[in-house]
């Protein structure tokens, strides 16, 4: 039942790409997902992450490219499938209507799916969030569809397991004790685990990696400690911001001006810069930057004064 | 327990061990919580909780029994003392007297203040 770290496989995608009309989604994108990990997957809106997940996990096509898994082609492959699970976000309507399964059904049905399963593992979820198994799908409140998907992942006792948006619905109460669960869960078996998320901070500890997507390209992967060491704010008189800058020949990624008050964000480690300003005397704060921080230096294009058009969700 | 969301968190376990280790509650010679333990008690990935470990076993701080777990070193507490010692000045000096030149206090009016703190003064004059 618990995954072998010994017969534990990665996930390879390289060169991918997927175009949806005319719009290019993902530009070939190469990952790799270890065994054994914790990845978050950070993106905007239209960034192409549930795209590219429904590519790792063979239910969506790619144009160009490949995903294997243990070296195997994903792409109709049981064998690899059986090891894989996607707990997409659960929506209350379908197409053609309300989604009138009953959240018993629903889990049924991924009993079958994945040879894994484990029963017992979904019962006590079950229990523990409270879910009535006869409810049908369009009746439950946001937070308990987002509980059903996290069943869903969790039981799948998939060796990859991987969660789009599992905590949207969620109370912050029930986010940290989903995290709780996924850690706990992720020690006793070792398995990995993929989880997409608009709320960064919380879980940027809970991460071993992130994998941040920015218009169809893997921007940055490596642990998350290591990115943000790379970033720092530095705060002063304009005229010191900018001869630290030229000093060390980088530009702001961000800046904000308050009169001659200066804030920057650099991608320079905290220690080179302060380094840096002790050595040219230059009067400076220097601090570290969040996840959050550093994803918005690198992913937030969008300046109020020069809008562009927004992309859909 | 929660964690400060700026500094490094594997930076964070560690201080956190060592100032456990300075106030007794992790007596040298005995046993010092495990990875797991940590990534459960502050809800981090084990792998930063293990970086945290790492590196107080390569300062000597802990050290590892086979098949049992982490264990406090002997010398650890005195260890951790002397190097805290060490950066006490660039830590907390030298942004003091940064703070105080920028006030526009002197050298002399520092030196009272820290005397007076060191005598267990209160601080209610500090307008």
């Amino acid at each position: 039942m618990t995954t072998n770290e010994q017969n534990a496989k990665s996930l390879v995608a390289k060169g991918v790409c997927k175009a949806y009309g005319k719009k290019q989604v993902l530009q070939n994108l190469d990952l790799t997902l270890e065994p054994g990990r914790i990845y978050g997957l950070i993106g905007r809106n239209g960034a192409g992450k549930t795209t590219l997940l429904g590519i790792l996990t063979a239910q969506n096509t790619l144009d160009a490219g490949s995903v294997s898994y243990g070296g195997a082609p994903v792409w109709e492959n049981p064998a690899a499938l059986a090891d894989i699970c996607f707990s997409r976000e659960l929506s209350p309507n379908l197409l053609m209507g309300q989604n009138t399964l009953k959240v018993r059904d629903y889990l049924r049905a991924a009993r079958v799916y994945y040879p894994h399963w484990d029963e017992a593992y979904a019962k006590r979820l079950i229990d523990e969030f409270g879910l009535d198994p006869k409810a049908k799908i369009y009746k439950l409140s946001k937070g308990m569809l987002s509980m059903v998907t996290i069943v869903l992942a969790l039981a799948s006792r998939a060796p990859l397991t991987i969660l789009d948006e599992p905590v949207a619905g969620l109370d912050v109460v029930a986010r940290e004790r989903f995290y709780q669960l996924l850690l706990e869960d992720q020690m006793a078996t070792g398995r990995s685990f993929v989880v997409s998320t608009h709320i960064i901070e919380e879980a940027a500890a809970v991460f071993e990696e992130v994998v941040l997507l920015d218009e169809g390209h893997i921007i940055e992967k490596c642990p998350t400690d290591e990115l943000i060491s790379q970033f720092c704010c530095v705060s002063g008189h304009e005229d010191a911001i900018n001869a630290l800058c030229q000093k060390l020949g980088v530009a702001p990624l961000e800046a904000q001006a308050l009169g001659r008050q200066k804030a920057v964000t650099l991608r320079v480690s905290g220690e080179r810069a302060g380094q840096a300003a002790v050595e040219q005397g230059l009067d400076l704060d220097v601090s570290p930057l969040s996840l959050q921080k550093v994803f918005v230096a690198l992913c937030g294009h969008e300046h109020p004064a020069q809008a562009p058009e927004r992309k859909g969700a | 327990m929660t964690l400060n969301d700026q500094a490094s968190i594997y930076l964070q376990i560690a201080r956190m061990l060592e100032d456990g280790v300075l106030r007794g509650i992790y007596p040298e010679e005995e046993q010092a919580p495990s990875t797991n333990e940590l990534a459960r008690a502050y809800s981090i990935n084990p792998a930063t909780a293990a970086k945290g470990i790492n590196l107080l076993v390569d300062k000597g701080v802990l050290y590892k029994k086979r098949g049992i777990g982490m264990f406090v070193a002997a010398g650890a507490a005195g260890a951790i003392r002397a190097e805290r010692r060490e950066a006490f000045y660039e830590k907390y000096v030298t942004a003091l007297v940064r703070e105080g030149r920028s006030l526009g206090l002197t050298a002399g009016e520092m030196a009272e203040m820290v005397a007076r703190a060191a005598k267990g003064g209160t601080h209610h004059d500090h307008e």
